[in-house]
């Protein structure tokens, strides 16, 4: 389980930015910031992709706030209007009930409390919401009197109301207690004695009456609908400012008729209010009708609704940017692997064909330098002969060491441009079958004393099943004696030197040398197989040893590599065919 | 025993000859393939030893020259080429071929060999 988790994230976390940058590949890689080139491509991908899907979401968005927004005013408005004709209807219908009493019954019937009182009882059953009847004359006294109350023979000339009723044919008052203590409404209806004065005939109204019919408008739990006069103070109970009679800032001009609607903050809540002045023909009333309704609970449903397309989007938001990274990372490592391996190609190309113009060179200068070589080496030599053949100086020791040492730096010279001839020069290729573990203790053979005496282990591994190679065996004797060398020289008392062989494919064997030694320097990596290249101090070492190697290897049909880690240790790994192609024979 | 040695190198063939003078070898210098050939045709040699490399006749040019001359006659190259294309030095087995710089030792080595198994 837990591996297949660290292979996704292998997978999902780009080979190249585990990549350590090798300087000597650095130059032949076509794209240089694998991690910018990631980036961008997971940057342009999800921009892409996200672009439309942000859009179209926030056009959404929009589009439903703005018909939500409609709907609701629409909504709102139509509420208003058909609570202020409900409203507008039971007044009327009071009022005009009122004014077909007095025309019908007169001022001497009117001022009958009997009859009066029948009066009451039959505009009960009628309409309902009248609590009592009064006739008042033009100075305020009560004449008659109907109703539940014992207001008989009350003066009401200072009253606002009564002056308000003396002025017009009708009138409405505003809620108010008045002597009895309960909210109730008056409305009364001016008429004319025989005698050419003025009588008022008076109805109380009830609240209740019309606060039920308010509330029969009421839809849901979010919706307030009230009455307000002129001065801003309730005139029914509100669910939003209180009970009756609590002032307010709803304050609007009195007169217009059309129903109006606006979005106001209250208690922090946006609230659609409609608001709307209950008029009639020929009176107006002192009341506003308000229509509350708040927003976020009529917003409820869209609410829902967007909470499961966010979580939709949100869903896909993800999908895609997951789905990009691993087409990202695909991708990117793709270019990356194939453009690692173009690099170390055209580096391998590159060295080879340096190590083929510094052969040319090289096989050039020696040749020149044999010549005179070979001038000094027969001069040098006929005078030795002279001292010893002709008796001239046989005793002259001094001279016959100089002389000496000449012919010996000769022979120094003439073994390094034979060296390095060997390494450009072509030989008929020998093809044998070849016993690679035979070969091996052969050439570990003559180091059998040194590993001994230095306590170095040497263990090698070859499958029993390996198979019998046909290549030119002495230049593959000639490959592992240099590798050997170098391992034994570069190995440090106690350390080991591990020799293994593999067959990787019918056609391809892999031979690994191994050694837990010194290890080779990185910026020296690049340069052990140039001619010359020696770390060895005092010319003890020609450096021709691994480019040596290194071409044998290649005219072998074989290719070699090498890892190493300084301190830790080295690795050659040859890989070699299995039958040498007849092609590279010559 | 006659040695016959050509090379343009003339310090070089003037000092083998007379160090092998002092071994009591007899050895005629020349220092082109023409002057050999004019010496070839006045002297019988056992032993004729060659650049490969020479301005004028090259030394296997004037090896087949020299053959037809004294079929008998026995080659060692030198060169200055570590070692020298079998197909260039006109692939016959018994040539034998000899790096510069040159040990006389082996020299006389290698024609007391040749001349031996004739």
């Amino acid at each position: 389980m837990l591996k297949i988790f660290q292979d996704f994230l292998k997978r999902l976390w780009p080979e190249f930015y585990r990549h350590r940058t090798n300087v000597h590949l650095t130059s032949f890689y076509t794209f240089t910031n694998y991690r910018y080139l990631w980036f961008i491509s997971i940057s342009v991908l999800a921009a892409t992709a996200l672009a439309p899907i942000c859009i179209a979401t926030l056009i959404y968005y929009q589009l439903i706030e703005t018909s939500v927004d409609s709907d609701l005013n629409h909504r709102t408005k139509q509420l208003t209007v058909a609570a202020r004709s409900a409203v507008t209807f039971f007044m009327e219908e009071r009022l005009n009930a009122l004014t077909f009493t007095v025309n019908e019954n007169g001022y001497e019937q009117l001022t009958s409390n009997t009859r009066l009182a029948e009066i009451l009882k039959n505009l009960k059953l009628g309409f309902g919401g009248v609590t009592d009847l009064s006739v008042l004359d033009a100075d305020g006294n009560q004449v008659a009197y109907a109703g539940p109350f014992n207001l008989e023979g009350k003066n009401y000339k200072n009253q606002s109301w009564f002056e308000q009723s003396l002025k017009q044919t009708n009138y409405i008052s505003e809620v108010f207690t008045g002597y009895r203590d309960v909210p109730h409404i008056i409305i009364t209806v001016r008429s004319a004695k025989p005698d050419g004065s003025s009588f008022i005939l008076r109805a109380t109204l009830d609240t209740e009456r019309l606060m039920q019919t308010l509330s029969s408008y009421k839809t849901g739990d979010y919706a307030d609908i009230f009455l307000v006069n002129h001065e801003g103070t309730l005139q029914t109970p509100s669910i939003h400012y209180g009970s009756i009679f609590t002032p307010t800032n709803l304050i609007f001009p009195a007169g217009s008729d059309e129903s109006e609607v606006m979005e106001i903050i209250l208690d922090g809540k946006s609230i659609i209010s409609g608001h709307s002045s209950i008029s009639r023909d020929l009176t107006s009333t002192p009341f506003t009708l308000m229509v509350l309704k708040e927003k976020a609970g009529m917003m409820k449903f869209w609410q829902d609704m967007s909470f499961k397309f966010n979580w939709i989007m949100g869903a896909s938001v993800i999908v895609i940017l997951i789905v990009i990274t691993f087409a990202s990372t695909f991708m990117v490592n793709k270019l990356y692997r194939a453009d690692k391996a173009k690099a170390e190609t055209m580096m391998q190309m590159e060295q080879s064909q340096q190590l083929a113009s510094i052969g040319q060179l090289a096989a050039g200068v020696a040749h020149e330098i044999n010549n005179p070589l070979a001038v000094i080496n027969q001069t040098a030599g006929y005078m030795k002969d002279l001292f010893s053949f002709k008796d001239q100086a046989r005793n002259d020791d001094e001279i016959v060491e100089y002389i000496d040492s000449i012919l010996d730096a000769v022979d120094r010279c003439g073994t390094i441009t034979r060296q390095l001839l060997g390494f450009v020069r072509q030989f008929d290729v020998k093809i044998k079958k070849v016993n690679l573990q035979k070969l091996i203790s052969q050439v570990l053979s003559f180091h059998k004393k040194e590993a001994e005496y230095r306590r170095i282990h040497v263990t090698v591994s070859i499958p029993e099943s390996f198979p019998e190679l046909e290549t030119d065996s002495s230049k593959f004797q000639q490959v592992l004696v240099n590798l050997i060398n170098n391992a034994f020289q570069a190995v440090e008392e106690g350390n080991c030197l591990d020799i293994m062989a593999s067959q990787l494919s019918p056609d391809t064997i892999e031979l690994v040398i191994h050694d837990t030694g010194c290890g080779i320097p990185e910026e020296n990596l690049k340069k052990i197989h140039e001619p010359f290249f020696s770390t060895k101090k005092n010319g003890s070492g020609t450096g021709l040893g691994l480019s040596i190697t290194y071409g044998l290897v290649k005219k072998l049909g074989g290719r070699i590599s090498v890892q190493s880690t300084e301190g830790v240790g080295t690795s050659f790994t040859i890989h070699l065919p299995v039958k040498i192609n007849e092609g590279r024979k010559a | 025993m006659k040695i016959l040695l050509v090379d343009d190198e003339q310090k070089f063939v003037n000092m083998l000859a007379k160090r092998l003078a002092l071994r009591g070898i007899e050895a005629d210098v020349a220092y082109t393939g023409e002057e050999a050939l004019k010496k070839a045709e006045s002297a019988v040699y056992d032993v004729a030893v060659l650049d490969i490399k020479m301005p004028g006749i090259s030394g296997t040019q004037l090896k087949r020259k020299l053959f037809t001359l004294h079929p008998s006659l026995n080659f060692i190259f030198v060169t200055g080429h570590g070692a020298v294309e079998k197909s260039e030095a006109d692939g016959s087995e018994k040539d034998i071929y000899l790096s510069k710089p040159l040990d006389i030792d082996f020299l006389i080595e290698t024609v007391q060999e040749l001349t031996q198994t004739r």
